[in-house]
């Protein structure tokens, strides 16, 4: 018993205090993943039930909505691509930093139950695919959470609603920013730390401002649901639902390294008009680019042709 | 007394424990999350009071150990938790064996009350009656699971 109790007062310092026993603990999440992916089998497999007796009709139906939703964000699509080169070039002009578009890679979740007092999810991509910890996760609706933990076959995903869990955001309206945090157990965020005078209303919509350069720009958080200034508290208290489908999702995108956000200030530095020169090049080389990426598209055909 | 000894069909031990994990992640519906029994601690209690130099404190620590990876919680809590609960039962096994059903289960209740008081501690911000379901859920489990482990123990006479 005694050597039990050492062993375990052991690994829990080690774990809580050492950074190099992260890969011990990635090679021990690997070795439990095949019995993860055997207790999601059972809801997987009810899916596929589900899918496998889907009628024709339904199908059909479904197809067709798919379809219009398709060609509606084609149409919008279109007009994105050529608003992002607009916003580049005048980017360009201004000499301030712009950024690429984001790649995603498409993970599935593990339906697999973990502590219900800890917002915390498993998908079904690690190390082998790159995944590293940081990562930013996204759903088709919003912002969902980032990458805690990596092993090779599977990585831990903590959720916006976790308590140990913040975002910086920016409120669309006004630019103003702020930062959100969980509260755990399927509850609202809250927004910390704004004042009683700052201009907050209900229904503003919270996107991500990129600061502290972990989740990249502009993606949506959620939503403000109330305000409230409690007397005597030096702090509003405001409430945030989520605009990620936190508990439905499926399917999450991890968005991919490397098209970081750049935020390298030119203006105050001297020779500032030197640095936009050098920086001109790259920006249309990079614009080249995004529009290869693009290229089976016929927007981004479009696109080119106005420019 | 000499059959004893020898360790038989010990896999089977294995097998229930495996088990008991996965039921701990299949995924259950909302409202049901909060009221999961812990089925690994039932489990291991099981063989600690049926077989105690079968299923050691060592056992029970790697079991726990196991768990905690795959919960994602700070190693060693749960490995602990496990650990302790083995060597209690471990300890007064014989006079456990002789109580009749419910008087065990009044004792896994307060066993698994203090495992899941260690684990409890190990970090959750925000204290409501529900963490505490799991332990009522688990003496309910009790009646239950203790005459089908006996009987699987019996049928491929593990020893």
């Amino acid at each position: 018993m005694l050597l039990a109790v050492l062993a375990s007062l052991a690994v829990f310092f080690l774990d809580s205090r050492l950074d190099y026993f992260k890969p011990v603990r990635s090679i021990l999440s690997t070795v439990v993943y095949p019995l993860q992916a055997t207790a999601s089998m059972p809801s997987n497999f009810v899916d596929w039930v589900g899918d496998f007796f889907q009628d024709r009709e339904q199908l059909r139906e479904q197809v067709t909505v798919l379809n219009a939703s398709n060609k509606l964000q084609s149409l919008r699509l279109q007009k994105m691509q050529a608003l992002e080169r607009e916003n580049m070039r005048l980017r360009e002009l201004l000499g301030s930093s712009f950024r690429l578009q984001e790649r995603v890679q498409v993970a599935e979740l593990l339906t697999v139950d973990l502590d219900p007092f800890s917002q915390q999810v498993i998908i079904d991509k690690g190390e082998n695919y790159g995944v590293y910890v940081g990562q930013p996760v996204l759903d088709a609706h919003g912002v969902m959470g980032q990458v805690t933990e990596t092993s090779y076959l599977s990585s831990r995903v903590v959720l916006l609603t976790d308590p140990s869990h913040s975002i910086p955001v920016q409120i669309n309206r006004n630019g103003l920013r702020a930062v959100v945090t969980g509260r755990g157990l399927g509850e609202t965020l809250k927004m910390d730390f704004l004042p009683h005078n700052a201009d907050v209303r209900a229904g503003d919509q919270l996107v991500t401002s990129g600061l502290g350069g972990r989740f990249p720009v502009g993606y949506p958080v959620g939503k403000v649901v109330s305000v409230e200034f409690p007397q005597g508290k030096a702090f509003a208290d405001i409430k945030v639902a989520p605009a990620a489908n936190l508990s439905t999702s499926r399917e999450l995108m991890l968005v991919l390294p490397g098209e970081k956000i750049r935020t390298e200030p030119t203006v105050d530095k001297p020779g500032a008009s030197e640095a936009t020169a050098t920086i001109n090049p790259d920006a249309s080389e990079a614009a080249a680019t995004l529009s290869d990426s693009s290229g089976e598209n016929n927007a981004g055909e479009v696109a080119d042709g106005n420019e | 007394m000499a059959m004893s000894d020898i360790p038989r069909n010990g896999f089977m031990i294995v097998l229930t424990i495996i088990i008991a994990m996965l039921l701990m992640m299949v995924p259950l519906p909302e409202s049901a999350r909060f009221f999961r029994p812990e089925w690994v601690v039932l489990t291991l209690m099981y063989w600690a009071m049926a077989l105690p130099h079968r299923v050691s404190i060592g056992v029970g620590w790697l079991s726990g150990l196991i768990m905690d990876v795959m919960m994602g919680g700070t190693l060693g809590v749960m490995a602990f938790s496990y650990a302790f609960a083995v060597y209690l039962i471990a300890r007064f096994h014989l006079q456990l064996r002789q109580y009749p059903l419910w008087q065990q289960a009044l004792t896994i209740f307060s066993v698994v009350l203090l495992v899941h008081f260690v684990s409890v501690m190990a970090g959750r911000p925000e204290m409501s009656w529900v963490v505490w379901m799991p332990v009522v859920t688990s003496t309910l489990m009790w009646p239950v699971i203790y005459p089908v482990l006996r009987k699987i123990r019996r049928t491929f006479q593990v020893s």
